[in-house]
Parts: structure tokens; sequence; C-alpha cells
């Protein structure tokens, strides 16, 4: 594996360049009062019914069938009628209403998202509020682009490789101090390493108004080049989402995330090994998720875990089957969804039609906070 | 109706003028944009927008339109004062999209379509149009899973035992299955003229056996287009690299790209093979990186614009995406890239699986090729072979196993080809 030690090499001597650094002590959210917790992890990228919870796709997700189905309560008949792109897909998710802005996340949100609504009325800190997504257009699905909403009460966004581009560069830009030729080589390496053209055209950063905290910022930035050195060191953009989001949970402790997983969407290519693949990836992240979540005291038996496709992908009779979701076919519209841990009732399932608008609202009870009147209903199935 | 296409595009505006006129605005939109490609389309195309518009003027579609006028009033698409198409589209679209009313327009321009389809496709193609053979070949190197092979397709084929006694590399199993009944002279075209027979691999075995030979076909091979493929990266990742405000100016940039497949690329190169080629390439679905993405969306446009009388689809081994590879479609290979290209077998089966269901879904889905064509399903090396053609035969007994030679002649015979001096028999269960 040459390119993966020659990776791995390189970031060790960038951890190496940071360890220089001042690394602040651990940092807590002040929502520590808060006693429960949500957890929303988007099944994300566009998968559809028959790779996953149809019978014939159940190899594809085993944790979600034999481990967390089990203990949760799932909703097979859960529908999105937005438009399939996936910024507008997510954040229909966070606001609870359907959105119909650029599809490459240039433009925020038009209604309040959860993360506002929860930060607003609690009167919380930024830290209380994280969307962690591996699409580097999410940049700003953490606020509304609302008068007296927004930056202010937004959520803490972070894109996971764009955040380690940043700090590769962050780590070597100092002009101090001698080898600045080999700094500026070793960054070149590593961007080059990292940065080959991830997602593509299409989807830029949006950078918000507001910036994670520079203390936090460091913190992070130190676990995730760290994390590189580990022999487990991550190939996708989803595996780097799961370490950072555990990072965050574990440091900062946020009543309040998003996880926004995107590999699948590598159907694109046309390869349906790959999106089967990518499945199978998502599928072991999110039980990871879990069980990290159960092993965070701050977390443990007082979160509720939701999961769910922000959307499903082409039919196979319509378009070109699973490599798009244009088509605004049954199977782009159909989904589900699943909610496992505190106050969800076990081993059951609702034939009840839910729609993806339902999770925003559902949040706001789970955490105790309003949301605007929207289109989504909770889910009364749930014990608030 | 006529099913002739008219000469040119102008003339066929000039000629429904009054009809384009009283046309629901966005429709009128739609038909500039389609005359606009008249120069890049292939005969069926020229013949389907001459039918289209021929259906469009008639009394009998007034009552159909209704609907979609009415929307368009109320969007005040209506009002829009544009002649140039697309700027009328964009105009119309954004009127709909900003009212909320672009998905009940799409309901009812879906409507218009699926009853004049019925119409079109009676004139374009009658009952007793030419028969059809697609021929999907999975390569040799492809990790062949015997139990799962053609498995979407297995419960409505029929499986047919091969022979292949010596044929069982890719190159003499090619040479076997199109040796077109004479010996040492291949005929992968059958005689036919190359705008009806197309040849789509992610290699170049078949091509190289067709330069070989006298076949005259359309090929298009993902291994021979590479550096074409390649400048094109190059073109439009330093666009990105410029900075490109939105999908619409890198769509706009790509249609004035003036670059061409280098000489000797395609069997048959002209004009309109060459901008099929470039939007094959450019529209996205990874068919610029991924070899048999190419060969499905290739065959799948090739099915839908050129709908040639004789398609074959060769797959092949897949390339393993390297670490972090996302949605890379228009990057640029990198010079200082250290990860070795490594094969992928196992992933490549599963691929070819899928897409060469969709090449079949694809073609049915046309009336070209719906009731009229034989679709042969053959994997290099293995000894069998999966065929589906229409109103089949009561399917009684385990059919005998057949030679290469005795499939060669089942296609030249379904094609109505001349055989060769020394052809052998076609396969009776798939004859007639």
């Amino acid at each position: 594996m040459p390119f993966l030690l020659d990776r791995r090499d390189v970031l060790r001597g960038a951890a190496a360049l940071l360890a220089d650094a001042v690394l602040p002590r651990r940092t807590r959210a002040a929502a520590e009062a808060t006693e429960t917790r949500a957890i929303v992890v988007t099944f994300g990228g566009g998968v559809r019914w028959g790779d996953t919870f149809a019978p014939e796709g159940w190899p594809n997700i085993p944790h979600l069938v034999n481990d967390l189905v089990p203990m949760g309560l799932f909703f097979p008949e859960t529908r999105y009628d937005g438009l399939t792109g996936h910024f507008n897909a997510t954040g229909a998710l966070v606001t609870g209403c359907l959105q119909n802005v650029d599809a490459y996340g240039s433009e925020a949100p038009t209604t309040p998202t959860v993360f506002e609504c929860f930060r607003k009325e609690r009167r919380l800190p930024p830290e209380a509020a994280w969307v962690v997504a591996s699409n580097k257009s999410f940049g700003l699905l953490g606020g509304s682009k609302l008068r007296d909403w927004g930056d202010p009460c937004a959520a803490n966004v972070i894109l996971p490789k764009h955040f380690l581009l940043q700090a590769i560069r962050s780590a070597v830009a100092t002009s101090d101090g001698p080898g600045v030729e080999d700094r500026e080589a070793l960054a070149k390496r590593m961007v080059s390493s990292l940065d080959e053209g991830y997602e593509g055209f299409g989807w830029k950063v949006h950078e918000t108004g507001r910036e994670i905290g520079k203390e936090v910022r460091a913190t992070l930035a130190k676990s995730l080049l760290d994390y590189f050195n580990d022999p487990l060191v991550p190939t996708s953009g989803d595996e780097l989402t799961y370490f950072m989001t555990m990072e965050i949970m574990s440091r900062l402790a946020p009543p309040l995330l998003l996880v926004n997983f995107w590999d699948i969407d590598v159907a694109h290519f046309g390869a349906y090994s790959l999106y089967l693949e990518a499945i199978r990836r998502t599928d072991r992240l999110v039980h990871g998720l879990w069980q990290h979540a159960q092993s965070v005291p701050a977390y443990r038996d007082r979160t509720t875990l939701i999961v769910v496709p922000e959307m499903g992908r082409d039919g196979d009779p319509s378009g070109n089957g699973f490599q798009n979701h244009r088509s605004g076919d049954e199977s782009c519209r159909r989904v589900w969804l699943l909610a496992v841990g505190a106050g969800v009732p076990r081993g059951l399932v609702s034939p009840r039609p839910i729609r993806t608008l339902d999770v925003a609202p559902t949040v706001a009870r789970i955490l105790g906070f309003k949301m605007p009147e929207g289109e989504g209903r909770a889910l009364s199935e749930l014990a608030f | 109706m006529s099913a002739a296409p008219a000469a040119d595009a102008a003339s066929l505006l000039r000629q429904h003028h009054e009809a384009l006129g009283r046309m629901p605005v966005t429709l009128r939109a739609f038909i500039g944009l389609e005359a606009e490609k008249w120069p890049t389309f292939f005969a069926p195309e020229k013949a389907y927008l001459t039918a289209l518009l021929e259906s469009l003027a008639s009394p009998t579609a007034a009552p159909l339109l209704a609907g979609v006028t009415r929307l368009e009033t109320e969007a005040g698409c209506r009002d829009v004062k544009e002649s140039d198409p697309h700027r009328l589209q964009d105009a119309t679209q954004s009127l709909l999209r900003r009212q909320g009313l672009l998905p009940r327009w799409r309901h009812e321009i879906d409507q218009v379509f699926q009853a004049l389809q019925p119409g079109i496709d009676q004139a374009l193609y009658p009952a007793d149009a030419p028969r059809r053979v697609v021929v999907v070949l999975y390569g040799q190197g492809i990790a062949i899973q015997r139990d799962k092979l053609w498995a979407r397709l297995r419960g409505i084929g029929r499986r047919v035992p091969l022979r292949l006694e010596s044929a069982t590399g890719s190159e003499p199993f090619l040479r076997a299955l199109f040796a077109s009944g004479s010996p040492g002279r291949l005929s992968p075209s059958f005689g036919l003229d190359p705008a009806d027979a197309w040849i789509v691999e992610a290699g170049d075995t078949l091509h190289a056996l067709c330069d070989e030979g006298t076949a005259r076909a359309t090929g298009l091979s993902h291994a021979r287009l590479r550096s074409y493929r390649e400048a094109l990266a190059r073109s439009l990742y330093k666009k990105v690299l410029e900075g490109v405000s939105g999908p619409q100016e890198l769509a706009a940039y790509v249609r004035e790209l003036d670059l061409a497949p280098p000489e000797g690329a395609l069997l048959h190169s002209d004009p309109v093979v060459r901008a099929f080629v470039r939007d094959v390439l450019l529209g996205g679905n990874g068919a610029l990186l991924v070899n048999n993405t190419f060969v499905e969306w290739s065959s799948v446009q090739a099915l839908k614009r050129a709908q040639p009388r004789l398609l074959v689809a060769r797959f092949g081994v897949r390339d393993k995406m390297k670490p972090f590879s996302s949605l890379l479609l228009f990057s640029s290979p990198r010079p200082t890239d250290q990860v070795p290209i490594v094969e992928d077998p196992f992933g490549s089966f599963v691929d070819v699986e899928q897409l060469s269901y969709y090449v079949w879904l694809n073609a049915e889905k046309s009336a070209a090729y719906r009731g009229k064509t034989l679709y042969l399903f053959l994997a290099e090396g293995v000894d069998e072979m999966l065929a589906l053609r229409p109103h089949p035969t009561e399917a009684a007994d385990d059919l005998p196993a057949a030679t290469l030679s005795e499939v060669s002649s089942t296609i030249a015979g379904w094609l109505g080809a001349a055989p060769g001096p020394v052809a052998a028999a076609p396969i009776a269960a798939l004859a007639g």
C-alpha cells in the first residue's frame, strides 16, 4: 500500500509540526445541563429502499438489520417529496420544511433550522449544536438566511476533509524557523494526497460568517492529524466524518448533532459495487457511532439516534437507475427512518407513513424546544 | 404521419411555423432547442423530431396542450417575449419554478407525450420494421460467478449451453463469434452499414479485430479514446480551477469546447459520431473515468439516439478507485500520483451485472427495439449464454450445446444478413 504508507508518513510529519502548538485543554459545551441528546445521521448520498431494507438489500446493512432495528423503532414508509438534490433534501430534514435553494449549497435554508431554534431558545453556546458533513458544500446547512437567525445562533459546521486540508496548510504556513522549503514541499504533497478533486465540480466549500472557536479548531485539527497515524487510516470521506464526530462527542458532548455521511453518492460513477460497498461502510459507521455514544457517559442512556437517508435514488426503470437521483420517481422518494435510544420503543415497526420533514420537529420535541410551525410533525410514537 | 425526416431543421420549422406560434411556449422552446441540435442528430432523431412536430401541429393535439397552456398563463410564461430558445427556456422554467408550478407542468407535459407517443411509434416503427440484435459481452478477466451470472434476466431468458472448443480466450472467442461463416473473414458488423452496426467496448480487442478485416462499424473504445478523455478532463479541470459560477456556465463552456477524438480512435468517424462521443463523455455519470460506465452509457445513448440494428456492448475489468475518490468526475490525473492502478475483477462483475441489465432495460423502453430484438448475453470463456427473444417458443427441454459459429449464424439470420459460404446452422430455438 505505497500510497497509504506515503500519506501516513507525510501526515505524521504534519502532526509533528502541529505538536509544537499549545493545545487547549478539553473543552466542554456549556450545554451539559441538557439531559437529553439527539444525534441525527443521514444515511446519505441517496440510497434506494431496494438496496437497503428490501429483503435483497439486507446483506448490505447487517448492522442496521441485526443490531439497531431490534432495539429501536423503524418506519419503513418514510417519504421525501422535495427537490432530489442533497442540499435541499438535507435542508428539509433540519428545518421541517421543503427547501428550494441552490442545489450546490451556495444559499442557506429559507426557514429556521433545528440548530438555530435550539440555541436561540435555550441561549446555548455554539458548541451545543454541530453539523459534521462529508459533503463539502454543506457549509451553510447550520443556519437559515432569515433575518435575526443565521450565524449568531447557527450550528458549528465542520467539513472534516476540508478542515484537515486547512489544518495541514496552517501547520506549515509559518515562515519562522528553519526548513521553510521542506515544509512547503511537505504541504504540497499532503494537499496533493488529499485534495484529489474531492467531489469534483459543483461541490464548493461555502464559508459561513462564523468560525469554529480557535481552541476547538486546534484540538480537533490535532486529533485529525493524529488519526492518520492510526493503522486504520481512513480511506473515505465518511470515515473522516465518523472520526471527527466521535472526537466532537468525546470532547464537547454537544446535545444536538447532525452527521452527514455521503460516500454512497459514489454511485454517480456508475459502479454498482462501489455504491454497495459505500452502503456497507455507512452501515458499519452508523453502528460504530451508536456504540461510541454508549461508551461516552454524556450520551449513554440519554441519547436518541435517528438514522434516515435524505432521499432515495432513481429506480431501475427510470433514467439510469442507481446512478442518479434526478427522475423524481417513487424510488427517489421512498426512504426509511430508524430511531434508537432514549424514549424510543424497542423492536417496533410502525406502518404509519411519515415524512423526512418530521425529523426536525421530532428533534425539537426530544430536546424540548419549539420549532416554528412547519410542514413536518413530531413522531408521536416516541416518548418525549 | 410521415416517417421520413425533413431535409433540414430550418425547413421543418418553416413548415410548421403557424403551429409553432399556437403551441405552448415551453414546448416551442423545446422544439427550438432540439432543432438547433439537428446537425448532430442521427437519422432516427431527425425522423422523431419531424414526427413529433407533425403530431403537435395536428388539430387533434390542441386539446392535449390546453393544460400546459393554462399553467403557462398562470406562471406568466406567455408574456415572455424572447425568440432565442435557450433564453426562452431559461425564462419560462424560472417562472414555473418560482411559482412552484414545475411539478404540475412536468405532469402536464408527461400527459401530452404519453398521448402522442403511440402514434409517433406506430409511424416510425411499424410492425414490419427491421429486426435488431443486441449482444452483451463480459470480457475476459471479469471474475464471473456462475451462480449469479445474468441473475436479473435469467427468469425471462433462455440458457443456451455453448461448446467453446478452443475458443476460451478473448481473441479466439471473439473470432469465433464474429467469423461470419467465412473462415478467417471477420465481420462483426454482419455486412451492415456503420450507422446500423455499433461496437462499444471497454478495451479494444474487438476494435483490433475489426481493423484486420473489412468490417464497417461505428466503434467506440474506452481504451482507444484515452488521450481524448485525458484532454477533455484537463480542459474541464482547468476551467474548474479558474472558477465557474455553476453548472450552467460549465455546460456552456463544454458546448464551446473544440476537441475531437484523434485520428484512428474511432472505427468510423463522422461529425455526428464525434459529437456523440463527446456528449457521452461529458454527460457525467462517470463515463469519462470508468470504462464499464462508458460502455453502458454509450450503449444506452446509442440505442436511444442512433438506434443501430446491431449493438455489441463489451464490458471489461474496471480499475479500483483510489482512496478518497469521491466524485472527481472532471478531475485531472495527478502527475505525482503514487497509487498504482489495480484492477477490480470482483467489483467489475457486480457492476456489469447491473449495467448489462440497464442496457436491456433501456432497449426495451424503445419502440425501435421492443418486440423486434434478439438479446444475447455472453461471457468470454464461459460455456453458456443467455438469450432473450420476442415471443419465445415453449422451452420444453434443455437446448443442445451450440458452437460460437452457430451463435454467429443466429445473429446473421435474425438480422437477415447473407450467410457465408460455410456458415453454421442458426440455433433453431432462437431463429425464426
